[in-house]
């Protein structure tokens, strides 16, 4: 047993341990033992994800643990990538959580601390899973740890059930997809492990089944549209540190499905799936970014973030894809590479992005943005922190989010020649994509930057709120700092980027390298995100020097009240809201948003008018145009249903008998 | 577009012939080296003089030949041009326009109400001429006072 082994060991006993402590242990101590217990889970599953993707491999068969097939567990550089980020972003997360839960904040109660373990587990064994059966046992297990998690807090908010209702719903379909898809894959393989698979030989039909399946499953668990409805609804309702959990670990081993499937099991396909994939991303990522920026829910707009970042990488695998079909494996490489980076970037912003929304919902008790405002002198830490991640989030410079997808953008502007049409159509669009995607998220942590944390307080609300405590902030600070690593050095994820996309791919290493400059193999670009940062601090310092210099100059002043247009002081109400903000984007995107507005006006005479309300709405339209007919057909059906069951024994006995005659004859008729 | 351009050409220009520059008539005036720009504040005016006003800046008189301009924000203005009977609400925002002018600010009380309160004189909702209220440097008479006489009270800033 080496080092890997010792890792998912460790982590295996550690999670027990916690669950048994939490189950256990008196309320007072409780969230301190079981985030104990994760934080080391996560530790573990982050050593064994480095030793993976550095080069160790791993591979233990359990017979005995599951029966007929069997537990298989392989760590490959692939996965191990994946079970580093949630090791790392848990680990994070369950100490915030410590703090989080302290002082009568945030939820004790004995089922959600038992299970937090057990839920960081199996985002470490997902990845882990080598056979079909090892990945849809903990597939579930994800599935139904998670849910219990997200309906922590059911008994205080009502939305939180239906937030649940939708998520266990959508994550079962997900899951009855791939079962179908890999159980397929597996009855034509003839064996149940990836080895098995990897050597199968299946017929383009079959293997389009199997792709298409794991593309609707898995992409459902990472937010892709349209069957990302669940996720805006579900991951704002968490506990804040689970919402982290959510967003950064979990929807990411929806990427690894689609790429140890199609990529790695499947070896490839044709290039038309790719651009299935890639058109889905590219969509994802331009809805969901759209509908961050008109959000005015703190942690939804955090959510629908993550629809777009997932979308990205999607884009990112499905260039990849597409190059490989074409034989342009170097550029594929280079593509997959810059999506696995985006997954671990992402992963980096979004546990700060989320854990310090956790910390103004911990401060103030809300999250709706329009009644926040002026944090930034009452949680000036918390502030910088949330500013830093935000940069990350807008994918410019200084952030960690700017160097994958410069790397993406790369991948797409170098298109090889001769590989036909339609690449030659969808790469430039797909930039396009990109680069407005970059703007909306700009223009959409801008509005959760200024109008959250800046200006003056809209409401009694934040003008009680108290900086988070000193563990709360460290875990965060772990974060914001792996995220400043990020940014200013990639080059050092350089090697282990090489090794997950030469192993998945075949390809020679070294895809990405370079000591201070980010080099590519086959493309000539490079960039350098260290003299880029230098460039920057010289440009802030020479500017302030200016400043220093230029008020130093004696001049006559004379200090005036602000001009008001003499109405008076500007009022906290005057400010821009997260609404009104959005509004120009609105009207930009009336047509894909739709916006739903009800002005009612009440007239006290037929010359005056007593009362005026005006209420805009932003339904998400896919969730209207596609799920609607579906949920009211089904109520439909079921509903029409109930007559056949009206309670009558003799009913019941007939249906029994019919059916068994029915049964008999087939079984006759049919040879 | 074509029309427009072809009435263009057929008018030709309106403007009043421009008599000689006359001196300065506020030494205040002096710093601004012939370009005034103002703030026009409505005190409480019946809104005769803002016509007669309008009218000045209109293509038949065009104070702006002479180096005024009507600006909208006391922060771009030189001069405040105040018209009106200062009534009460107006009264404060009178004073902080005038405050928020920088120097040297000068004041124009146009018509004769912003003079001495006009036929508004000790009216329930009014508070005094605008001499009451800020220091006024220059009058221009009248009930509304026409387009020439406010031109030419104009010209004596700019002194062109």
């Amino acid at each position: 047993m080496n080092i890997l082994g010792w890792g998912l060991t460790a982590a295996v006993a550690l999670a027990g341990l916690g669950t048994l402590a939490a189950l256990v242990a008196p309320e007072r101590v409780r969230p301190m033992l079981a985030g104990a217990a994760t934080a080391g889970v996560g530790g573990a599953g982050l050593a064994a994800g480095v030793a993976a993707v550095a080069g160790v491999g791993y591979h233990a068969r359990l017979p005995w643990l599951l029966p007929l097939f069997g537990v298989e567990l392989v760590l490959d550089p692939l996965g191990g990538l994946f079970v580093a980020v949630a090791g790392g972003v848990s680990l994070v997360a369950a100490v915030y959580g410590i703090g989080y839960a302290a002082r009568g904040h945030g939820n004790q109660s004995r089922s959600t601390q038992a299970v937090l373990p057990l839920f960081v587990l199996t985002l470490l064994l997902v990845p882990a899973a080598g056979s079909v059966s090892t990945l849809l046992v903990t597939w579930e297990l994800m599935a139904l740890t998670s849910l219990v998690l997200v309906l922590t807090d059911h008994r205080a908010r009502p939305r939180v059930t239906h937030a649940g209702l939708w998520y266990a719903v959508m994550t079962h379909l997900g899951f009855v997809a791939i079962l179908a898809g890999l159980v397929a894959f597996a009855a034509a393989a003839g064996g149940d492990t990836f080895e098995a698979l990897r050597a199968a030989r299946l017929s383009p039909a079959l293997a389009a089944v199997v792709f298409g399946a794991a593309l609707v499953g898995f992409g459902s668990k990472a937010g892709l549209v349209p069957l990302h409805v669940w996720l805006p609804r579900a991951h704002p309702e968490a506990p804040s540190q689970v919402s982290a959990m959510l967003s950064a670990a979990m929807v990411n081993l929806g990427v690894y499905g689609v790429v140890r499937v199609g990529l790695d099991l499947l070896g490839g396909g044709p290039a038309g799936w790719w651009l299935v994939v890639l058109g889905l991303g590219a969509a994802s990522a331009l809805y969901g970014i759209l509908h961050a920026a008109m959000a005015s829910d703190l942690k939804r707009l955090l959510a629908y973030s993550t629809v777009e970042n997932m979308g990205l990488v999607f884009l990112a695998v499905g260039v990849a894809g597409l190059f490989h079909a074409h034989g342009e494996e170097r550029l594929a490489a280079v593509a997959l590479a810059a999506g696995l980076l985006h997954v671990v970037n992402h992963a980096g912003f979004k546990t700060v992005l989320f854990l310090t929304a956790g910390s103004v919902l911990r401060a103030t008790g809300g999250r709706d943005l329009n009644a926040l405002g002026g944090l930034s002198r009452r949680m000036p830490v918390t502030t910088g922190l949330f500013a830093f991640g935000a940069l990350g989030a807008m994918a410019l410079p200084p952030g960690n989010g700017f160097v994958s997808e410069w790397l993406l953008l790369q991948s797409l502007v170098h298109p090889p020649a001769g590989t036909g049409v339609v690449t030659a159509v969808v790469l430039p669009l797909a930039v396009a994509v990109v680069a407005l995607t970059a703007g909306l998220a700009m223009a959409t942590f801008v509005k959760a930057l200024g109008v959250g944390f800046f200006a003056r307080p809209r409401s009694h609300v934040p003008e009680r709120a108290v900086e988070s405590p000193p563990l709360m902030l460290a875990a965060v600070g772990v974060a914001a700092a792996a995220c400043a690593g990020l940014a200013v050095a990639p080059t050092a994820l350089g090697p282990a980027l090489s090794r997950v996309t030469g192993d998945t791919l075949d390809v020679a290493p070294a895809v990405v390298g370079g000591a201070l400059t980010v080099r590519l193999a086959g493309i000539a670009s490079t960039i350098s995100p260290v003299l880029i940062l230098v460039a920057l601090v010289a440009a802030v310092a020479l500017t302030a020097l200016l400043a220093q210099v230029v008020a130093r100059r004696p001049a006559r002043r004379r200090d005036a009240p602000l001009w008001d247009c003499g109405a008076g002081p500007p009022t906290p109400r005057m400010q821009y809201t997260a609404t009104s903000f959005a509004e120009p984007l609105q009207r930009v995107f009336a047509d894909v948003l739709a916006p739903e507005t009800t002005v009612d006006t009440q007239h006290a005479s037929p010359y005056l008018l007593a009362r005026m309300r005006y209420q805009r709405r932003l339904p998400d339209r896919i969730e209207y145009w596609l799920y609607r007919p579906v949920l009211v057909a089904v109520n439909a059906l079921s509903r029409s249903a109930r007559a056949l069951a009206n309670g009558s024994v003799h009913r019941y006995l007939a249906y029994g008998f019919f059916g068994s005659i029915a049964l008999l004859v087939a079984l006759v008729v049919i040879p | 577009m074509i029309k427009l351009l072809g009435k263009i050409r057929r008018t030709g220009r309106v403007a009043e012939p421009a008599s000689p520059p006359p001196p300065l008539s506020c030494p205040k005036a002096a710093r601004l080296a012939g370009s005034v720009q103002l703030r026009h504040v409505d005190a409480g005016s019946c809104n005769g003089c803002e016509i007669e006003i309008g009218s000045a800046f209109g293509p038949v008189h065009d104070a702006e030949r002479y180096g005024a301009r009507l600006v909208a924000s006391p922060r771009h203005a030189d001069a405040v041009l105040a018209t009106g009977p200062v009534t009460r609400n107006l009264a404060e925002p009178l004073r902080r326009t005038v405050a928020a002018l920088p120097e040297p600010a000068i004041v124009v009380a146009v018509g004769d109400c912003a003079i001495n309160q006009g036929e508004f004189a000790e009216a329930y909702g009014v508070v005094g001429a605008v001499g009451d209220v800020v220091p006024v440097d220059v009058t221009v008479p009248g009930c509304p006072p026409p387009p020439e006489a406010i031109v030419a009270a104009l010209r004596g800033l700019t002194g062109r």
